[in-house]
């Protein structure tokens, strides 16, 4: 006798299908999420009506097992057309949840089943993957997104208790940039949907050692985190193991990225772990520490300066391939068009906009190289779906080892990254701003 | 720049063809600006230069006042930020003129407060309220009040804004004529990040419910541009024309603004 989920796994059946809920009445999804709108209350009595999972934001957390198949109903209660992206998992292009890359979208009252076989292990997301254009409650800026951990085969658990963090921005406004374009400001900025003080805090004891992972949800901004007396040792990122773990008084997150960290508590007290930059933690960022049986106002101690970098936790060793691996190289420039001060700017790959710009081919097995080039005045956090990528080079200095599915390239600079090219079909590439990839930020890699 | 010089070429043909008669008098062309509804950032001053020269003005007057043919007129504006929706500007009239040399004119202060951007309305709205004295040379009325709405908004290419300000003399010969209107408008167009072109508009019809005969008002229209060469700067040039007899026939204006800084900001402010 077969179940459904060794049938998924031996078939190797992958997929997204829209369904008549009496179709599978008699199998169970693993996970059901609702799409819907609702009230999110952020901060004592204020209320922001977004879309979210199940009436919570951030969504319910999934907790999936390293290749073990897994259904996941969807039901569509908004009134727009949807679809769900799992960020950073090897899918197929029909259930990664991205239009461009075939996946069916879910239409307004409709549902859907994905079925896959989750992998690789580690921290991953998921989230909406539509357009929200000018409408700052769209799209990412609303309230659709979620943690999804892809528990690994073996797992060492170094850790007495993890956490899961998604910091979000919300109420966002279009107001003229420095630069003449226009962008974001928000009026709320969340840890797990509550400002700081209005969630329930962290609760850990001394002598714990806390496993956090945290996902920048923000539909724009990037966010830096510290914790008051207490350092990060950072394990992975974007749910990949570094090879070389080092502690660091702060985090730095780009849309989309993910830090796993572990923290030491060894400095009983109420502390805050919040943004860094004054005036987001003003608009709410941040969470209380709370060591068992301690009260009192929580600490906060304010950093003087902005501290990060990705090269810290790569191999030692940064030698080159063998000669026998041949990387292909695939430039790409990243480009604006100024359309007026009332406007957002439109965005090029290599002087063309989405869907103008080109359909990369790529060779199954094939090591390609992507440069990317940042001529434009914004810094971009590049996403590419369905792989992991290797970060090769960042402003000029090789590093080898650190794997990621997304990467801020700055302004001004170019940054290398290599991967294999090793899942067939359609997959995107694009910069995880919303405001960006909705402009024409966008590009697709086809894989035969 | 053809685009700018059609435009302006443009500009000046229908004036000529619709001005009429011109018969000018005084008024107080010392700051020709359409307000915007931002306001100035906190810890932020913003120095600027208003220079308006007027090539074909009254030649004599009936009021005591100076004529305004060939004055300069030079004001220096003083703006500090107060918070992220406030702002205090403080105005150093100042005219030039064969005969008269250098002189001062008068001097003003300018709260103005703003919608924040947290409030998500569709346009940008402003309030300011300006006081202050002027010279009876220059001015027969020589306190005065004004209060002036500002609402604006960019779409795409396109800016507009509209100032309908209100009047009030507190000393002059107008003191008993109630409430003044003056309004302003501007529509502009981005040719580029940097380079801006297109109208402003400044009326002053006279009393609210009551205007003033055509030639007894004031109308200007300016073909402008403005240089977005750097968040520090601030530049506008612009010829005007007026378009009544109480209006200075044509008048050159512009302002220099520059933005400064105080303190050393922390990349974690």
């Amino acid at each position: 006798m077969v179940n459904r989920r060794q049938f998924l796994k031996l078939s190797g059946v992958a997929g997204a299908v829209l369904w008549n809920r009496r179709a599978f009445a008699f199998d169970q999804p693993d996970y059901t999420l609702t799409i819907a709108s609702t009230s999110l209350e952020v901060a004592p009595r204020r209320f922001i009506k977004t879309t979210a999972y199940n009436q919570q934001s951030p969504g319910p957390l999934l907790r999936v097992k390293e290749g073990v198949p897994v259904t996941i109903d969807v039901a569509n209660q908004s009134d727009n057309d949807e679809i769900v992206h799992w960020h950073g998992l090897f899918l197929p292009p029909e259930s990664d949840g991205a239009m461009e890359e075939g996946t069916p979208h879910i239409p307004a009252g409709k549902s859907a089943r994905y079925t896959f076989t989750p992998e690789p292990a580690g921290f991953r997301w998921y989230h909406t993957h539509t357009s929200a254009g000018s409408n700052l409650k769209k799209a990412l800026y609303s309230g659709q997104h979620g943690c999804l951990w892809i528990e690994p085969r073996i797992n060492p658990g170094r850790y007495d208790q993890e956490f899961f963090f998604a910091l979000h921005d919300w109420e966002g406004t279009l107001v003229g940039s420095d630069d003449g374009s226009m962008s974001a400001v928000y009026n709320y900025s969340t840890v797990n949907g509550k400002v700081l003080g209005f969630g329930e805090p962290l609760r850990v004891k001394q002598g714990q050692r806390v496993l956090l992972h945290v996902v920048n949800t923000s539909a724009t901004d990037p966010h830096w985190l510290a914790c008051a007396g207490h350092q990060f040792r950072v394990v992975a990122l974007d749910g990949n193991p570094v090879p070389n773990p080092r502690v660091v008084t702060m985090l730095h997150l780009s849309p989309a990225e993910r830090i796993t960290a572990e923290v030491e508590m060894n400095n009983p007290g109420v502390w805050v772990l919040g943004e860094v930059r004054k005036h987001v933690q003003a608009t709410g960022m941040g969470i209380v520490v709370e060591y068992a049986g301690r009260s009192g106002k929580p600490v906060w101690q304010q950093p003087q300066t902005l501290e990060w970098d990705y090269l810290l936790f790569g191999a030692e060793n940064t030698s080159e391939h063998s000669a026998e691996v041949k990387v292909n190289t695939v430039p790409l420039s990243f480009t604006s068009k100024f359309v007026g001060h009332g406007a957002m700017d439109r965005w090029m790959i290599n002087g063309r906009s989405f869907p103008d710009t080109e359909t990369v081919p790529l060779k199954l097995g094939q090591r390609y190289r992507l440069i990317f080039k940042n001529e434009s005045k914004d810094d971009h956090p590049v996403h590419l779906h369905r792989h992991t990528f290797e970060l090769r080079s960042m402003e000029g200095r090789t590093t080898r080892g650190i794997l990621k599915d997304t990467v801020l390239v700055k302004a001004g600079s170019v940054s290398e990254v290599e991967f294999t090219a090793n899942a067939p079909g359609l997959s995107l590439f694009h910069c995880h701003q919303q405001d960006h990839m909705d402009m024409g930020f966008m590009m697709l890699f086809r894989s035969t | 720049m053809k685009i700018q010089r059609t435009l302006l070429y443009r500009v000046v043909c229908f004036a000529v063809l619709f001005m009429g008669a011109l018969h000018a008098r005084a008024q107080g062309n010392y700051e020709i600006q359409v307000y915007g509804s931002p306001t100035v950032e906190p810890k932020t001053t913003m120095v600027e230069l208003h220079s308006n020269f007027t090539p074909e003005g009254s030649t004599k007057t009936d009021d005591k006042t100076y004529p305004t043919n060939h004055q300069l007129h030079e004001t220096l504006e003083i703006t500090q930020g107060i918070n992220n929706w406030a702002e205090v500007g403080f105005y150093l009239f100042t005219s030039w003129q064969d005969g008269h040399g250098v002189q001062w004119v008068g001097d003003h202060i300018r709260p103005r407060v703003r919608v924040p951007d947290s409030w998500h309305w569709p346009v940008g709205v402003s309030l300011s309220t300006e006081v202050g004295y002027q010279r009876s040379q220059y001015s027969p009325d020589t306190w005065t009040w004004e209060i002036r709405p500002i609402v604006d908004k960019s779409i795409g290419r396109w800016y507009m804004a509209v100032n309908p300000a209100l009047e009030r003399t507190w000393h002059g010969p107008d003191t008993n004529q109630g409430v003044g209107f003056a309004p302003a408008a501007k529509v502009g167009y981005d040719f580029s990040s940097k380079v801006s072109g297109g109208f402003e508009y400044y009326g002053n019809f006279g009393r609210v419910w009551s205007f003033s005969a055509l030639h007894d008002q004031q109308q200007q229209i300016f073909a402008v541009t403005d240089l977005n060469v750097s968040p520090k700067w601030e530049l506008n040039f612009g010829v005007g024309l007026g378009s009544t007899a109480s209006t200075d026939h044509v008048i050159i204006k512009a302002i220099v603004g520059r933005r400064f800084d105080w303190g050393k900001r922390s990349p974690v402010d």
